[in-house]
């Protein structure tokens, strides 16, 4: 196999925007410069009559040919409040944010469907603005549903453990607030795709920047009313996706568009379309109570977080649901009485709410470790001390927390210990107070988590699904097939080890395949690829390693358990000599099995094709109801300087420590890592999607959303403990997600420590410079 | 819309070419010569996935009008290796797993090569600033910064790799 890098590296990436089909049209969308208004009337006289213009579509179009996107997720059924819409691709009635599509242009070229995008006249009627979360929850507010009661989509409420019991054993009790802004993953390469409808045989085919294909089919397939057997959704090289690659929605006009005009159809999101079009994250308050004891015992938690959702989020997106592990997820890893959390979710006029990195499970331990090292100072404790004291310890695993999730391995003292002996905190700690005395702040953070990954939650599309095949060739090459995408995340060079370590073969034979829609799954998202589909195929290369044992036994006349299979060759465990290679014993298990042929039983058991297809589902999930599978580790310990002046961060030491189970790939996983990690610090320090009082997104650009560049970016320094993982096939957990949990929360508690002598609470991310200049100037106005 | 030749000596391939007055160059490379290796990112000059070199020195193709580049060398990534040989710079970014998503990759490269004409043994900081013109959303940079050092001084080892236990494979 060429290497995927290789191919990439030479510049013969194929992604979405270097797709070229014969008679390709190209669509562009017109956007909405209104966040709220009702749509009067649409002229496409003038976008039809400029030559090269094929059709417009709006969104009475998208209404006459289409159905309303499908429901992603639905917990109507359990007593909360979890409010549904009719949304359709395009509306036909009001618009609800500054972009949203009101129609799309499909020309012969992509500069002819801009210019025609300017000419299609849409008369508005403005309305007032639900712009904000306190907004949209004050009476009487404008509504974004009109059929809605109110603008409240989602409210769940949990009870975990006995909260009262814990709040009666308490010494001291704490109010802790927590508030993270509006950010977006925003991937270098925008969405996009193409789409081709076979109008002789009613077939859809679609090719793009598809992080879940399967799931994409469904939805794609259920807006245009065409059997899924009828639609092939195939992932191209992905420029990066971090979840927000999940959904698809505008795609279903490219795939209308397609069958409207008879055409490929290609479509390119700008990627100023994509800050204000596409999905969104974060943008939450939390305001709770945590009990402990004089001691440092951590008892209870009682918080409500606020989400405001944009839009609302279970058919665009499908992050109304990320509530859910927001609620869940201040456990932690530590041991609890009990914790009652509520979590709202406010529709309001800006874009959709969906997936990106940390998908909720990131809020709660975001808000849970700020929360401890407030109770650590209250308490004058070190962080370290108070999470040594409520650490659930290694011999305690498998460790049934009070929220259902069965955590499954891990030393977590052995994990900060690590990180605390790396990051030397005894001499930061004695140089912050040297420092202090020449007007220098130094900051030390310390932040410990566990990422639950590889989900499966009923009521959603991420129930679970998951499909592997394994086959060999007749020429004795193997291919892998499965739902994980490429996202660069390094699937295919796990998948590969894999199945190459199992079957005892050269890496350069095993060729992992583009994924489609053809396999069953709901695709890499939640750290799910190292549980899930890394399970599923090598549970199928294990079975498909059996039956070349069985098959190879038969051929050589000896017994299976005498089959040796190394380095791409076969051979009998005392006969070396006699190897043959995996191409010889494929062309006789295919094409040539005589003199004799294969042993009749194995014909009769019709168990002679090398070829498995399987499926795999978590263990504890079944009879716990844990949503999770696994739940890797990590300590971060970063060490900031803060220039009171300037409001500047720089960041002195970055020091994190992880345990992911067994590792498959070193490289990939330092990669998911340091990317994390940076995402992470952006989120901490810069990024923020700002609305103003009109509802327009201020920042469409990465000139003015600021993300880390190299000069920002710090050398991490990284340490590996490797607890594998009982529950999963290979023993590795998913680990894509925690490292941006714990970098935003401990470059915050590296400011705050900073700041300490001003007494801040540094509870309002991101910290730019702007805001820890207010910070100071409040706080010193308030002690003089 | 009226066409004007252009010469372009495109990854030392010298070719004529009847551009629009408001082709952009990236557009010119990608889709009239079909060398799509070069990405659009942000497609407004920020982002730094178009990176090429014009005469010598990194420009954003995607701000850069066709007609401007008349008569100059253009180096694209396709330019980098000598058919399927990878120039060391490639290889090291191999090695390093400086390749994940590998949609900043070609930009990345070429920035890094015109890092490396001007100054070959720059030291990390130098090595930061010239590429911060290239966003990178999945790798944090490290192994980029890794692989650029690592090109510039092979016969060292890897002195200069900052994740000494990354256990990634240099062969």
């Amino acid at each position: 196999m060429k290497k995927r890098e290789e191919r990439l590296i030479l510049g013969k990436g194929q992604y979405a925007d270097d797709l070229a089909f014969f008679n390709m049209a190209h669509l562009v969308f017109v956007g909405s410069p209104h966040a709220h208004a009702r749509i009067v009337s649409i002229d496409t006289k003038k976008a039809l009559a400029l030559p090269g213009v094929i059709t417009v579509i709006t969104g009475k179009e998208v209404a006459a040919h289409t159905r309303p996107l499908p429901v992603q997720a639905n917990f109507t059924s359990k007593g909360w409040t979890w409010r549904l819409a009719d949304v359709y691709a395009i509306p036909a009635d009001k618009v609800r944010w500054h972009g949203e599509p009101v129609a799309a242009v499909v020309a012969e070229d992509e500069e002819t469907a801009r210019r025609a995008a300017d000419l299609v006249e849409v008369a508005y009627e403005a309305l007032p603005l639900a712009g904000d979360l306190r907004t949209a929850l004050s009476p009487g507010a404008p509504k974004v549903y009109d059929d809605w009661e109110d603008n409240k989509q989602v409210h769940l409420v949990f009870d975990f453990g006995d909260p009262e019991k814990a709040f009666a054993m308490a010494d001291q009790v704490l109010q802790v607030t927590n508030r993270e802004g509006r950010v977006t993953g925003v991937p270098i390469e925008p969405r996009g795709c193409v789409g081709l409808y076979d109008t002789k045989n009613d077939t859809l085919e679609m090719w793009g920047s598809f992080q879940t294909p399967f799931l994409s089919r469904h939805n794609i397939a259920a807006t245009l009313g065409v059997p899924e057997a009828k639609v092939k959704i195939n992932a191209v090289d992905i420029g990066g996706a971090f979840g927000l690659k999940i959904h698809a929605w505008k795609e279903n006009v490219v795939a209308l568009a397609s069958k409207l005009s008879g055409r490929p159809v290609k479509w390119m999101e700008p990627h100023r379309d994509f800050m204000a079009t596409g999905p969104h994250q974060r943008d939450v308050f939390w305001d709770g109570t945590i009990a402990f004891k004089n001691d440092g015992t951590l008892l209870g938690l009682k918080a409500t977080v606020f989400h405001d959702l944009g839009v609302e989020s279970t058919n665009k997106g499908i992050a109304a649901l990320s509530i859910f592990p927001a609620c869940s997820s201040p456990t932690n890893m530590y041991k609890w009485v009990g914790m009652h959390v509520e979590g709202i979710g406010t529709v309001t006029n800006k874009s959709f709410y969906c997936a990106y990195r940390g998908y909720g499970k990131d809020k709660g331990i975001k808000f849970i470790e700020a929360a401890i090292n407030q109770v650590a100072k209250k308490l004058h404790m070190t962080p370290e001390a108070i999470r040594m004291k409520n650490f659930i310890q290694p011999d305690e695993f498998p460790y049934h927390q009070i929220n259902n999730y069965v955590l499954d391995s891990g030393d977590y003292p052995a994990v900060l210990n690590k990180a605390m002996e790396m990051a030397d905190l005894d001499f930061f700690r004695k140089r912050k107070k040297e420092l202090a005395g020449q007007g220098r702040y130094l900051g030390i953070g310390l932040v410990t988590a566990i990422e639950p990954a590889g989900v499966a939650v009923p009521n959603c599309q991420m129930g679970g699904i998951t499909e592997a095949r394994v086959l060999i060739t007749p020429d004795g090459s193997v291919e892998v097939h499965s739902d994980r995408t490429e996202i660069g995340q390094g699937a295919e060079i796990s998948h590969a080890t894999i199945v190459a370590d199992i079957l005892g073969m050269d890496m350069a034979h095993i060729h992992v395949k583009r994924v489609t829609s053809d396999f069953i799954g709901q695709g890499p998202l939640s750290s799910r690829g190292a549980v899930y589909p890394a399970s599923a195929v090598a549970k199928a290369a294990k079975l498909l390693r059996k039956k070349v044992v069985q098959c190879a036994g038969s051929l050589m006349k000896i017994p299976a358990d005498q089959v040796v299979l190394e380095k791409g060759y076969i051979y009998p465990v005392n006969a070396p000599e006699k190897k043959i290679s995996y191409a010889q014993f494929a062309d006789k298990m295919f094409f040539f099995p005589g003199p004799r042929g294969l042993d009749p039983e194995i014909l009769k058991a019709h168990d002679h094709l090398l070829d498995v297809t399987t499926t795999w589902y978590s263990p504890t999930t079944p009879e716990s109801g844990s949503s999770y599978t696994s739940f890797c580790v990590s300590a971060d310990i970063a060490v900031v300087e803060v220039d009171i002046d300037t409001g500047v961060t720089q960041i002195v030491k970055y020091v994190h420590v992880h345990d992911a189970g067994t590792i498959i790939n070193a490289q990939v996983v330092d990669g998911q890592i340091q990317g994390g990690i940076v995402q992470g610090i952006g989120e901490a320090l810069y990024e923020g999607l700002n609305y103003d009082e009109n509802g327009q997104l201020m920042n469409t650009s990465f000139s003015n959303y600021l993300i880390p560049t190299s000069v920002e970016a710090p050398d991490i320094e990284i340490a590996h403990l490797e607890t594998p993982s009982p529950f999963s096939e290979t023993g590795s957990k998913g680990m894509g997600e925690a490292p941006i949990i714990g970098s935003k929360a401990v470059i915050l508690d590296a400011i705050e420590d900073a700041l300490s002598d001003f007494g801040i609470r540094v509870n309002d991310a991101p910290a730019t410079p702007e805001k820890v200049r207010k910070w100071i100037r409040q706080a010193s106005g308030q002690n003089q | 819309m009226q066409t004007i030749d252009i010469t372009l000596t495109v990854n030392d391939q010298q070719q004529t070419l009847p551009v629009k007055s408001n082709d952009t160059l990236l557009e010119v490379i990608r889709d009239y010569l079909d060398l799509t290796g070069s990405k659009e990112g942000c497609g407004e000059g920020v982002c730094g996935s178009c990176t090429v070199l014009l005469d010598g020195h990194p420009v954003r193709a995607c701000l850069t009008l066709a007609l401007e580049a008349d008569g100059c060398a253009v180096t694209t990534v396709e330019g980098l290796a000598d058919e399927d040989t990878l120039s060391p710079l490639q290889q090291s970014f191999i090695d390093h797993g400086a390749v994940q998503c590998g949609f900043c990759t070609p930009g990345m490269l070429i920035s890094a090569k015109a890092l490396l004409d001007e100054n070959p043994s720059p030291d990390r900081q130098k090595l930061r600033q010239a590429l911060s013109g290239n966003i990178c959303r999945c790798t944090g940079y490290a192994k980029i910064v890794d692989a650029v050092a690592h090109a510039a001084r092979p016969e060292s080892g890897c002195p200069d790799c900052h994740t000494k236990d990354s256990g990634g494979d240099h062969d």
